[in-house]
């Protein structure tokens, strides 16, 4: 059976013609190793939508302060806890953007929950609209509820605060755009110190091994044993609390975890052949950490720097709660976090804004690294 | 290998040393005197409380009796607590802090791993975009933020479990969940990266070709190389989950470390905060001398004990 | 092979900690507790409550119901002469009984002693108690004037470590000054026993206000047997303090819980109607809210914008305190001292913020827009009754216009267009809020003037205004007697808690006089304390803010809660009833 097909007709087959210059003919397009990267990232959908909400990020951070009139440090005694409005959304009341606030009554007439619901918004009747949910029954009371328009009541229909305000009338849009332009210094600061310090430390560590990863790891647990907190209260003592602030804060311990990953996969690797075969032909130590090592542990170095960040915004903002980070009214994301939870079951909207977009630069951030990550590991390529 | 684990054990009283050394000083550097309501003492009476816990003494000579003290196993005295032991005082603190960060880091671990795996092997999916989406948030919104938020819809709300206190397994959910926010994201993001790495290379492709079924094959040869970076993390943030966590033994008024020794700190409450940082380095240091030697195990070309020749 | 014992390790490793955390989950733990009180700088107190009611039935017609309460921080220490903590005083005065006791609202009424019986001598120098003979401590033993004299002489006494002990006694109590800095035996101390149930105290100067000395724990006497023979331990665990009070301390979880129960063996046993008072620590103000909504709690404070989502709640209470708030003007400061030292500055920026907005904004309930020093509900007139703050009215109330115009002045007569003064505040979520606030109103209604903030952590403020490094700081006081004194006497040239570098002669008298030669003529001392307050304030020699009122949620079937002591313990534990 096998040999019926491998009788071939001769007819079918045809002599190409030997050529010099076609034998060097490339198929497909020559391309660097960085187009070639370009392509595949362009290739995954997800990355590239991280690219693009990263860049409206931050877009977002440099002109939205300067979308509205408002500014994030005026405060107005009028307008505090003010729901967010937005032109266009107001009447699409789900959406919460319409600058009212709802409350389910209940009581022992719609007449007196009514009068009731005057006292608990502090408005007018005109402001007020209601809608019966059940009546007052025997064995039931009345339930209704009632909408605030917040907006016409505190007199300032023709103001739209896109995110609302906060407890002292300041508006949120600019201090949430402003606040990002900080945490997004956070974030890159936190991530350059990570990938310079934790992954030169790390790699070190290891690749020597030996006596020098003995002195290296012992330093390491002395930096982790001290208490953090020790050390930011003599830091107020002695720095005026701002962004240099911040930068030493961090770079004292913000790279340990990252120099303990690398390390132990650095340890991993550096017995492996490609090593040695590396070191055979004479490569400097610096090579083959640069060239071999690190490379291989790219995909630990992007996890890592996305624990980093977080972790560095929120240390960012109990910095300036004990006083060495930014001295108020500047905000951060951190720091609108922070004072945002304490009233979340009464305000939400003060916590979802930041909280959505630190959500969004983080989810972004992974998804592009992950993209650049397959796009530049040469394995990947088909 | 008992040599090696000798010398490190050695080298861990040096460093414990180091760092209560440094600690005792910078922490004699905190502005104010551990007494409470400085503002009604007279300085007279400010220097004659000093002169009763020998902090009248000079800082060289405090530093000499207080780590003659710790060689003998004596922590002192708090003073924040009314001269309560030390070492009772950690050790009574200890027990909920331990039990609420081991069920954190089990229920994490699984939890990330199981999303981990999931999003390596349907790579570049929605079920791959869900895992890192969820593993991102669990990382970007502070525990805090779910701590607070459970408690009030899931508690509060809705009343299925308790608000708060440490009282029963009923009291642990809400907590536990709150706090292994981060060692899902930890985990699921280690384990896919580790994954993705094994699914690509020559073995795999191997043992597939060979017809074994490919689920367990990647299960298995993945979590053996997810398992370096993994425990690389793991231990310190095990012990870091176990030593107590301020914000969510706050919320749930848990009775735990973590508020202790922040307010050790600010209360310049001296032989806390020494006997907290020399504890917590010790788990620490122990901890790392734990992956250390399970490198060796779990990879048997990891050499520790030699150096690069 | 190997990979099946990793994840059958996984397993193991999971089940064991299920295992660990079930079996010790129903334990609670043991803790010392976190002491932070400071009556110089209040900041915000909670107060809540826990437990749960049973009732049971009693002859006395008492509800035996319990109390459950929520406290913010715990107690460092249950020893009398020791506590200085408000959540330590609230308890001690539960558990044990002075001379005198409160009563709700603040009234000193009879405790071992009979009020009415008390003689006080013609130069107000010597005060006679005499304790009734049905009093006794936990034990069976009988309260003598000798638990007094003992518990004094220690709290006087250096190596006790006492903090108001000195505080209260000296240059009171005779020869208190010499013993607490060591130069004299503490039985020099001017009080002594004349019989079982007569106590003799000898002062050095009339104090006035003794009876509120009387209440204080400080001041309540203590088992001497039985304090010596617990030696260190005492009233560091439940059962190692001895109860003479209306309760007993039944459990001690440190760190997480304490309960007292009834004292059967209580003199007044027949009109305490509680039965037990659970109390459980909780840190964080939303959650002791959330328990309170989930009825595992009593009562709740509330805080920030709490009290907006639940002012309008049917059980929700304000209670007027007499802590004031207020700006401290440091007239020492080394870069701004000589502007700080101008009235007319002085008097712009403390005319030149809106009160009113201050505590709508900031505070959120109706907690008064303070236009005095001395608060609402603390002194009032020896013989007409009438309030210290009705006779003395308002003084530098917000008025934008004056403030200017004293603004220009200051500029013109110190030369200065633009200036920048540092406004010193905690780290508390409210002095954030707070320093945020004044940041903006300063800046914007007095031209020419920037703020900086300085946001420190509480050690480094102290020690900052110690070392008068600063030029604004938001402060508070709450009384430690019921009398105007414990507030006037802070701005004394030279007094202990005067750091802000003020100093006024006219000043100065007025409280000598009223602490030496009025102090056994009420009317006349009354009179020039009224004098002292129109003094400091008409220098601007402070700015104040408000008068703090506290919001809670409170089950309506807790009665007697609904008022605070205006110094001491803040309930009156004894007189609160549950009914259900």
């Amino acid at each position: 059976m096998a040999n019926e097909e491998h009788k071939y007709n001769k007819d079918r087959f045809e002599p190409i013609e030997i050529s010099e210059e076609k034998g060097e003919e490339l198929s497909r397009p020559q391309l660097s190793y960085l187009q070639d990267s370009w392509i595949r990232l362009k290739k995954n959908k997800g990355a590239i939508i991280g690219l693009l909400i990263l860049l409206f990020i931050g877009f977002m951070a440099i002109f939205g302060p300067y979308m509205n009139n408002y500014t994030f440090k005026e405060q107005d005694s009028n307008i505090t806890n003010v729901p967010p409005r937005v032109q266009g959304l107001e009447n699409i009341s789900w959406l919460g953007l319409d600058g009212k606030e709802t409350e389910v009554l209940e009581g022992e007439s719609v007449e007196a929950l009514k009068e009731k619901a005057l006292y608990v918004f502090e408005t007018e009747p005109e402001f007020i609209e209601s809608k019966v949910i059940q009546e007052a029954t025997e064995d039931e009371m009345a339930k209704v509820e009632f909408t605030n328009d917040i907006y016409a009541a505190r007199g300032i229909q023709d103001e739209y605060y896109w995110f609302g305000t906060d407890q002292l009338g300041r508006d949120l849009w600019t201090r949430t755009w402003s606040g990002t332009r900080i945490s997004l210094y956070i974030a890159i600061l936190a991530a350059t110190i990570d990938m310079v310090i934790g992954v030169i430390y790390g790699g070190v560590s290891a690749y020597y091994g030996g006596r020098v990863d003995n002195y290296m790891q012992r330093i390491v647990e002395i930096l982790v044993g001290i208490p953090n907190l020790v050390v930011v209260i003599l830091m107020i003592l002695v720095l005026e609390p701002g962004i240099l602030s911040i930068t030493i804060a961090l770079t004292i311990t913000g790279w340990i975890g990252m120099a303990r990953v690398i390390r132990g996969n650095v340890l991993k690797l550096k017995n492996q052949e490609f090593v040695l075969a590396s070191r055979t032909l004479g490569s400097s130590d610096s090579r083959i950490l640069m060239k071999h090592l690190v490379p291989n542990v790219t995909g630990l170095i992007i996890i890592n720097t996305m624990f980093t960040i977080p972790g560095a915004i929120f240390f960012e903002a109990f910095l300036s709660f004990i006083g060495l980070g930014l001295q108020p009214p500047l905000a951060s994301l951190g720091t609108l976090i922070d004072d945002a939870f304490k009233s979340f079951q009464i305000y939400p909207y003060m916590l979802v804004f930041p909280s959505v977009i630190i959500s969004l630069i983080m989810v972004a951030f992974n998804v592009l690294a992950d993209g650049l990550r397959d796009a530049l590991d040469p394995k990947m390529r088909e | 290998m008992a040599k090696y684990i000798l010398q490190r054990i050695i080298y861990m009283f040096i460093t414990l040393f180091i760092i209560a050394t440094v600690s005792f000083f910078l922490m004699k550097l905190l502005p104010g005197s551990p007494f409470a309501m400085e503002g009604k003492l007279s300085e007279e009476q400010l220097e004659l409380m000093k002169a009763r816990y020998g902090l009248d003494q000079p800082i060289p000579v405090q530093y000499f009796n207080y780590i003659t003290n710790v060689a003998q196993g004596d922590l002192g005295v708090s003073f924040q607590f009314d001269n309560r032991e030390v070492s009772t005082l950690i050790m009574k603190k200890l027990g909920p802090s331990l039990q609420l960060g081991a069920l954190a880091l089990g229920f994490g671990m699984v939890v990330g791993m199981l999303l981990g795996i999931a999003a390596a092997i349907k790579h570049n999916t929605f079920i791959d975009y869900g895992s890192t989406f969820l593993a991102v948030i669990g990382k970007s919104i502070p525990s805090f933020v779910f701590a607070g938020m459970l408690q009030y819809y899931i508690a509060v709300k809705l009343g299925w479990l308790p608000a708060a206190f440490w009282e029963g397994p009923r009291y642990m959910i809400l907590p536990t969940i709150a706090l292994a926010m981060f060692p899902i994201a930890t985990a699921a993001r280690f384990m896919r990266t580790e994954m993705l790495e094994v699914l690509g290379s020559d073995f795999i492709t191997t043992a597939r070709a060979k017809g074994l079924n490919s689920v367990l094959v990647t299960f298995k040869h993945g979590l053996r190389n997810a398992v370096i970076p993994l425990i690389t993390v793991v231990g310190p943030l095990a012990v870091a989950l176990m030593t107590g966590n301020l914000v969510i033994e706050n919320i749930f008024a848990i009775p735990g470390l973590g508020e202790q020794f922040v307010k050790s700190i600010t209360t310049n409450d001296y032989p806390m905060i020494m006997g907290t940082t020399l504890f917590f380095s010790f788990l620490f240091i122990f901890i790392v001398l734990v992956v250390d030697i399970l490198y060796g195990i779990i990879d048997p070309r990891i050499r520790l004990a030699g150096g690069k020749d | 092979m190997r990979n099946t014992k990793w994840s059958l390790l996984l397993v193991l490793g999971l089940v064991l900690t299920m295992f660990l955390a079930a079996c010790s989950g129903g334990g609670s733990e043991d803790e010392g507790s976190g002491n932070e009180g400071d009556g110089e700088n209040t900041e915000e107190t909670d107060e809540g409550s826990e437990g749960e009611g049973d009732s049971g039935d009693d002859a006395s017609g008492a509800s035996n119901e319990t109390l459950r309460l929520t406290e913010g921080s715990e107690i460092p220490s249950m020893d009398a002469s020791k506590v200085q903590t408000s959540t330590g005083i609230q308890f001690v005065t539960a558990v044990q009984e002075g001379l005198y006791r409160l009563a709700p609202g603040g009234e000193i009424v009879d405790g071992v002693a009979k009020k009415s019986e008390t003689e006080v001598s013609e130069d107000g120098l010597t005060w006679t108690f005499h304790l009734r003979d049905n009093a006794t401590w936990a034990n069976g033993d009988k309260v003598t004037a000798g638990d007094f004299v003992y518990a004094w002489q220690r709290a006087i006494n250096p190596d006790t470590g006492s903090v108001y002990g000195p505080y209260l006694m000296k240059g009171n109590l005779k020869n208190a000054t010499a013993i607490a800095n060591g130069e004299m035996e503490p039985s020099e101390l001017g009080v002594e026993a004349k019989d079982e149930q007569t106590l003799v105290v000898n002062l050095e100067t009339p104090v006035p206000y003794f009876d509120s000395f009387a209440a204080f724990p400080t001041f309540y006497p203590l088992h001497k047997e039985f304090v010596e023979e617990q030696g260190e331990n005492y009233a560091l665990e439940a059962d190692t303090i001895l109860s003479n009070g209306p309760f007993k301390m039944e459990s001690w979880d440190h760190g997480s819980s304490w309960k007292l129960v009834k004292n059967e063996d209580y003199w007044d046993a027949s009109n305490v109607d509680l039965g037990a008072i659970d109390v459980r620590v909780v840190k964080e103000r939303a959650t002791s809210v959330n328990l309170y909504q989930t009825g595992k709690v009593d009562k709740a404070g509330l805080g920030g914008d709490f009290i907006d989502k639940y002012k309008t709640d049917s059980d929700y209470k304000e209670l007027q305190e007499t802590v004031l708030f207020y700006l401290k003007f440091n007239q020492d400061s080394a870069t701004q001292g000589e502007k700080m030292q101008n009235e007319s500055f002085r008097r712009a920026i403390a005319q030149g913020f809106n009160k009113e907005d201050y505590v709508n904004v900031v505070v959120g309930n109706s907690s008064i827009p303070a236009n005095y020093f001395i608060p609402t509900g603390l002194d009032k007139h020896p013989e007409t009754d009438e309030g210290f703050r009705d006779i003395n009215g308002e003084m530098l109330k917000f008025d934008l216009e004056k403030a200017q115009e004293h603004w220009s002045k200051a500029k013109e007569e110190l030369g200065f267009e633009e200036v920048e003064l540092s406004f010193l505040s905690g780290d508390t979520e409210s002095a954030k809020l707070t320093s945020e606030f004044f940041k903006n109103q300063l800046e914007k209604n007095l031209p020419g003037l920037t703020i900086k903030l300085k946001q420190v952590p509480f050690k480094e403020r102290v020690r900052i205004e110690n070392a008068s490094e600063y030029e604004l700081t938001f402060s508070g006081w709450g009384p430690d007697y019921a009398d105007a004194m414990t507030f006037l006497d802070l701005w004394v040239t030279g007094g202990p808690n005067n750091d802000m570098g003020y100093s006024n002669e006219e000043y100065d008298k007025l409280i000598n006089q009223a602490r030496t030669d009025l102090a056994t003529k009420p009317v006349e001392r009354f009179e020039a304390m009224l004098e002292a307050e129109k003094v400091l304030l008409d220098d601007a020699a402070i700015a104040p803010v408000y008068q703090r009122v506290r919001s809670v949620l409170q089950k309506p079937y807790v009665k007697n809660m609904d008022q605070l002591n205006p110094f001491g313990n803040d309930y009156s534990y004894k007189f609160v009833e549950i009914e259900k």
